[in-house]
């Protein structure tokens, strides 16, 4: 009885409500059309311009080819092609190395600083809560020839005033060190959830039936944490592929990666036809890799409401 | 039960701690060049002196960039942060046609290399016969902010009590003024948030805005990377790095513990441990930026 007096008296003050409304779903078309038009239409467009159906030169006759591609995928010693797969190496030892660096400090956090363990955390993620590229013009600073770590060194005496150590700075070391420093606390964080969120009865069960605390820790800790592990290498992976800003202020001519030619492509050559393939190309990279690794990233946003968090 | 000896914590602690140094050492030293009477970066120091930060604040290119970055990141978050909240309820809701295609389109932009977008964007203006304009480097920041807005508001509007927005609706409140009374306010600590973090990729991102920002009008970070050519620039440009970094690590710092006491406000039973689940999606979403 209640129930339906409640419904009349919002019936009367709302005479509207029974009228059709458009779902609440629908607020969410806006954006979507927001990201469709200016991230499919790019990509779109890229892609028309890798394969000659547009030119941005005007007068150009326009026409389906696909010998950009061919001479990209195919050509003989083609150094973009080089380039490509040097880029795709650093980007992997960096994930990599990123990765096994991130784990210790991760596992410091959740099963030795348990007390204090978010402030700590805040404190490995605080320098990126500044600007990135601030932090490649300190490393910049600090690598040259005259600069922080060359006059360390020189002070100690390992190596005599006056001879820097030149590969310090402009070399494949620097690339691959500001992109490690960049990015071990993001590497960091998915482990350190995946161990939070760990069953510790698991751990105490291991102990009580005889594990050593090291097995303990390869036979349970280590297996149970990959998915952290593997959402962190990707953390490192996906953005790195695409890197260059890193070379841009930190790397000699030798040491650019790809994304440093496709910016090229755009800036200091006309030729946006041949830029639009290694752009097409690194889309590609990145659309793959997250559709092999895309279910160890979960935003927990796939699923309906339920309620809950977590 | 102790799951490291305590050896292994030795080295544990020891290596952490190296490592926030190793991490922080950077920021120290433009802090410290930043005062440093010389005109080059080098050690050993030779004064303390403010005349890089006049010097900067007197660069009318400099501070120019500075605003027009600032401009740009505050368009482009308050953009991000309403399409966001629109993303989110739209998504919360029962029925949602595509949801996992829309949820994907809408994280995209987290993955979608920077290079590659700022050069189909480009390409995008040209065939529209639009100039590259200061508009263009705006819609560009609000397609990759767009994401971390999400990622921040819909946690926070999935654990809103439903009934509390059904209780307005029940005594009368249309769906606007539910949203305006009950919802908004709600979702007041998260939206700080989400403007926080899409402000500070914006300011700091460099791909998009040098392809789409006129050649007479650098953003901060454009300015930056071309002034890193001049060695006579560089002092000042420590200097005013020095100033971002320290006002970014105290907005950030703030907006994290009023965030923390303001839901502590709101939402009385709020657990630690579900706040902590929050900060790390607020982290993780910021990893990207």
């Amino acid at each position: 009885m209640a129930h339906s007096t409640e419904a009349t008296v919002s019936q009367r003050r709302n005479p509207d409500r029974r009228r059709f409304r458009p779902g609440r779903g629908s607020l969410a078309l806006p954006p979507m059309f927001f990201v469709l038009i200016l991230l499919l239409g790019p990509v779109i467009f890229i892609g028309l311009f890798s394969v000659g159906l547009r030119s941005n030169i005007p007068g150009t006759p326009v026409a389906f080819s696909g010998s950009n591609w061919h001479d990209f995928l195919f050509g003989p010693s083609n150094p973009f092609r080089k380039r490509f797969v040097y880029s795709m190496e650093v980007a992997l030892l960096v994930s990599i190395l990123t990765t096994i660096a991130a784990f210790p400090l991760a596992y410091f956090l959740s099963f030795v600083a348990r007390k204090h363990r978010y402030t700590y955390l805040l404190l490995l993620l605080a320098p990126f809560f500044t600007s990135f590229l601030l932090r490649v013009i300190a490393w910049q600073i600090m690598l040259n020839d005259n600069g922080v770590v060359n006059w360390l060194i020189q002070s100690v005496g390992l190596k005599p005033h006056g001879d820097p150590v030149k590969w310090l700075i402009y070399s494949n070391f620097s690339v691959g060190l500001v992109l490690f420093y960049s990015w071990v606390p993001f590497v960091a964080l998915p482990i350190f959830a995946v161990l939070e969120n760990m069953d510790h009865r698991l751990l105490e069960a291991a102990s009580d039936l005889g594990a050593s605390r090291l097995s303990t820790f390869f036979r349970v800790s280590l297996p149970l944490s990959l998915p952290g592990v593997i959402a962190g290498f990707v953390f490192v992976l996906i953005p790195t592929t695409g890197e260059f800003i890193t070379p841009l202020f930190v790397g000699g001519p030798n040491n650019q990666l790809f994304g440093n030619s496709i910016q090229s492509f755009f800036s200091d050559s006309p030729d946006w036809n041949y830029g639009s393939v290694l752009a097409v190309t690194l889309v590609a990279v990145v659309l793959i890799l997250m559709l092999i690794f895309g279910r160890y990233l979960n935003t927990d946003l796939r699923a309906a409401p339920s309620g809950g968090d977590q | 039960m102790r799951t490291t000896g305590r050896f292994g914590s030795t080295v544990l602690t020891v290596y952490f701690w190296a490592f926030v140094v190793f991490l922080i050492a950077p920021l120290f030293v433009l802090v410290i060049f930043s005062v440093n009477n010389s005109t080059t970066p080098t050690l050993p120091l030779t004064g303390f002196t403010t005349k890089w930060f006049h010097a900067a604040f007197t660069n009318g290119v400099l501070t120019g960039a500075l605003v027009r970055s600032a401009e740009i990141a505050a368009a482009a978050s308050i953009g991000a942060t309403i399409l966001g909240i629109m993303a989110s309820i739209g998504l919360t809701a029962k029925k949602v046609r595509f949801r996992s295609f829309t949820v994907a389109l809408l994280l995209l932009p987290l993955v979608i290399p920077y290079i590659s977008l700022a050069v189909g964007l480009l390409i995008l203006l040209q065939a529209l016969g639009v100039q590259t304009s200061l508009v263009a480097v705006v819609l560009g920041h609000i397609v990759i902010t767009l994401p971390f807005s999400i990622l921040v508001v819909m946690p926070r509007l999935r654990s809103l009590d439903p009934s509390m927005v059904e209780a307005a609706r029940d005594l009368g409140a249309s769906d606007v003024s539910a949203f305006r009374l009950i919802t908004l306010p709600l979702l007041g600590p998260s939206l700080v948030s989400s403007f926080l973090i899409c402000f500070v990729t914006s300011f700091d991102e460099y791909a998009i805005a040098s392809f789409l920002a006129p050649s007479g009008k650098p953003t901060y970070p454009v300015f930056l990377y071309s002034s890193s050519r001049t060695p006579a620039l560089l002092p000042e440009v420590i200097a005013v790095g020095t100033l971002v970094i320290v006002v970014s690590l105290v907005l950030v710092l703030l907006a994290e513990g009023g965030r923390q006491w303001a839901e502590r406000r709101i939402v009385g039973t709020a657990k630690a441990d579900f706040e902590a689940a929050e900060l790390s999606t607020d982290l993780a979403a910021l990893g990207r930026a």
